[in-house]
């Protein structure tokens, strides 16, 4: 049960081709501007494409047996079940707790700019130092 | 029939036709000697574990020595055990009989995948002879890039076994897809089929992930580049996410083959039509996607943030809903059947009693409100017991005891089995549900003195309850040693069965169809499918062997 070989024409090949070095010239281009870090996202969109479009037309996906191009979906969105909910930690770190949001090197400035505590979570002040309930040290 | 002395066991022989063998019985039957090995270790290391734990006070053992038996006791048990033993061993074994093929889709894969487990073995041991690992399972930055122990030496490890275990996931889907006899629809596969291809589809999509979060860890160990650690630009947290984003579904790479077993077992111990096949098997489906969307209920104190703490909470709950349907399903199976106290089916009733308090204190931790005052305590230690040992462990045993004769052709002595059953039970339930107590009055995991916890009173209870599990774990480690003893002792030459023996009357092809052991290339000739794997109402088939 030999399957039909597909043989793409040599025009798609250039077409494709053509369209992925266009694509790098936008990637380098786009690094240019300034977007914030909407940057990163652009870069990883036209990257995802690009890899797209390679898996299509060069790797034949579009002339496969459909499940191939199941499996390869089906990993993108796996792909985008792991990057997306962990999004939803390290986007909203800090929305409640904000001592959290900041990364821990940041993180010791963050402190120095709060009141001294001791081990007990006391002010360091002088005069309120030694509490009256605060009998707990063996 | 002709050639029935022909069995894969014997032909052909000397050690080189094991070791290189295409043939997915013995491949299977490596990996269960390997995978018995390892079990063995580990359970070694965890009777030491419970005998340092029966006092307060170091003894024995330095905390630095305990801090490398537990590592060493879960990677073992999890990487080198569980994960491997039910899918590599009875999945090997069963799966082409099942499907009444000459084989898995891929045999040189499949040695392929053995070769593998066997090389990530090595290296545990050779973590083992030089010291150890400290670390935990987990493998948690920041720790792990920092500790002197051989992290390096354990994370190659289980990166090489990842693969093992993706190549052993990919072949049983191609051989399901591809190499069922004439005839045998998905829907008259057997439920242990299903189970076997839920969990290939869990490895080959999860595990990549474990291996990519290994060489993150060792890449940050050997050139210190800042994925983990936030010195760097990093984020220990984000360790966390790759860890889980595996070992979540992991967990039911563990158990989904287990709910397999009992899928067996049951209805043939019960001698009753399978209730709800289809529900089983969509569940295992439903299981193994869902459990790819909660994995943070791991990290509820890791200051992952509130967003993702409900997310992962809410999403948690749901995995309860098909594993109930599982439950349930099993348990009207047996309702009006005629249920016999076989060594197998005593395995499956234990496991759905233990495994149901597994699955429910596991919802009491996917709520982040408790969780909080749980995590890291002995109550997690109880849950993972109860689901891991309770629940695959057991079934694993069961599954060990049902399909023995098909294996070797030989019945080992029921009476101890069943002995040993009831022993696995009560040292099983002994030892770990004083644990969930322990967990609840604030007894941390991985402590290896508990003497400066607290007040003398409260050390005084740990140590009563600390005693009672030790004592009991004796009586499990005891129960699950005589237990394999019989089975190994079955194995002497002046035991035999008939080969054309179907000691427990069932239905499915590997019964039906050829002999115990299986002829080297299984079937004499293709296979001819006459009834569902499940038909106890339509033929009738007596057991061969009487008690
Ligand atoms: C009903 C299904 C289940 C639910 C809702 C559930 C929930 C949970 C939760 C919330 C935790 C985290 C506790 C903590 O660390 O504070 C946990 C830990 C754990 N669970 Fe489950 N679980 C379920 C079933 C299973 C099964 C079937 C297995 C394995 C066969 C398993 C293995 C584990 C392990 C190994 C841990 C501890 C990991 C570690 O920190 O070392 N669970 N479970
Ligand atoms: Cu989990």
């Amino acid at each position: 049960m030999s399957e039909e070989h597909h043989i793409t024409p040599l025009k798609t090949y250039l077409l494709v081709a053509g369209t992925l070095f266009f694509l790098t010239a936008v990637t380098v281009w786009a690094s240019y501007i300034d977007l914030g870090s909407f940057n990163i996202v652009l870069a990883l969109l036209i990257a995802g494409t690009k890899a797209g479009i390679v898996a299509t037309f060069f790797m034949h996906l579009l002339w496969d047996d459909k499940k191939n191009a199941t499996i390869f979906v089906g990993s993108l969105m796996f792909l985008a079940i792991f990057i997306g909910i962990t999004m939803t930690d390290t986007e909203f770190r800090g929305a409640v707790n904000p001592e959290i949001k900041d990364p821990i090197n940041k993180r010791a400035a963050f402190y120095n700019s709060l009141p001294l505590t001791d081990d007990h979570g006391y002010p360091l002040d002088k005069e309120k130092n030694h509490h009256e309930g605060d009998k707990d040290h063996h | 029939m002709s050639g029935t002395n022909q069995n894969y066991l014997t032909h052909p022989k000397g050690i080189m036709s094991w070791l290189l063998t295409l043939d997915h019985k013995r491949i299977g039957l490596m990996y269960l000697f390997g995978g018995l090995f390892f079990f063995f270790i580990g359970g070694l290391l965890a009777l030491g574990m419970r005998y340092a734990l029966a006092t307060p006070e170091a003894d024995f053992v330095t905390n630095d020595q305990y801090n490398s038996m537990y590592t060493l006791h879960g990677a073992i048990m999890i990487f080198l055990f569980i994960i491997p033993a039910i899918p590599g061993a009875l999945g090997n074994i069963l799966l082409p009989l099942m499907l009444g093929a000459k084989d898995v889709a891929f045999p040189r894969l499949n040695l392929a995948s053995f070769y593998l487990y066997t090389i990530g073995a090595i290296f545990f041991i050779y973590v083992m002879i030089s010291g150890g690992v400290d670390t935990g399972w987990t493998f948690y930055t920041p720790y792990s890039t920092e500790s002197h122990t051989n992290v390096m030496g354990t994370t190659m490890g289980v990166f090489i076994i990842g693969f093992s275990s993706i190549l052993t996931g990919l072949n049983f889907i191609a051989t399901v897809h591809k190499m069922r006899t004439p005839g045998l629809t998905w829907y008259k596969l057997p439920l242990f089929v299903w189970a076997l291809y839920g969990t290939s589809l869990v490895q080959i999509t999860a595990t990549p992930v474990i291996a990519i979060t290994m060489v993150l860890l060792m890449l940050e160990r050997l050139l210190g580049i800042g994925i983990f650690d936030p010195a760097l630009g990093g984020d220990p947290v984000l360790f966390q996410h790759f860890f889980w984003f595996y070992s979540h579904p992991a967990v039911y790479i563990m158990i989904l083959p287990a709910f397999g077993i009992i899928s067996e077992i049951i209805p043939v111990h019960s001698r009753k039509k399978v209730w709800g096949y289809k529900f089983i098997a969509y569940s295992t489906l439903s299981i193994a996607f869902i459990g790819f969307l909660v994995w943070g209920h791991h990290m509820f104190t890791s200051g992952q943030s509130v967003l993702s703490q409900i997310i992962f909470s809410f999403i948690t709950y749901f995995v309860g809903i098909p594993t109930g349907v599982k439950i349930f399903s099993w348990m009207l199976t047996m309702y009006r059947g005629q249920v016999s106290f076989t060594p197998p089916m005593l395995y499956a009733l234990s496991f759905l009693f233990l495994f149901t308090i597994g699955g429910l204190t596991g919802i009491f931790l996917g709520a982040v409100a408790l969780d909080i005052h749980l995590h890291d305590t002995y109550f997690v230690v109880a849950h993972f017991h109860y689901v891991m040992q309770g629940g695959t462990i057991v079934a694993f045993l069961g599954g060990l005891h049902h399909w023995w004769p098909k294996s070797f052709g030989k019945m080992y002595n029921q009476t101890i089995a069943n002995i040993c059953a009831i022993g696995v039970f009560i040292g099983f339930n002994g030892t770990f549900f004083p644990q969930f107590l322990l967990g609840l009055r604030g007894m941390p995991r991985r402590y290896a003195t508990y003497d400066a916890l607290g007040s003398e009173e409260l050390v005084a209870q740990y140590a009563a309850t600390h005693g009672s599990s030790t004592f009991f774990s004796g009586i499990l480690g005891l129960s699950i040693f005589i237990g394999v003893m019989n089975l190994l002792w079955s194995l002497r030459k002046s035991n035999k069965l008939d080969p054309g023996t179907n000691p427990w009357g069932a239905l499915t092809m590997e019964w039906t169809h050829t002999t115990s052991p299986p002829h080297p290339h299984n079937f004499e000739e293709e296979p001819v499918l006459e009834h569902g794997p499940y038909d106890y109402d339509k033929v009738i088939v007596q057991p061969t062997l009487k008690k």
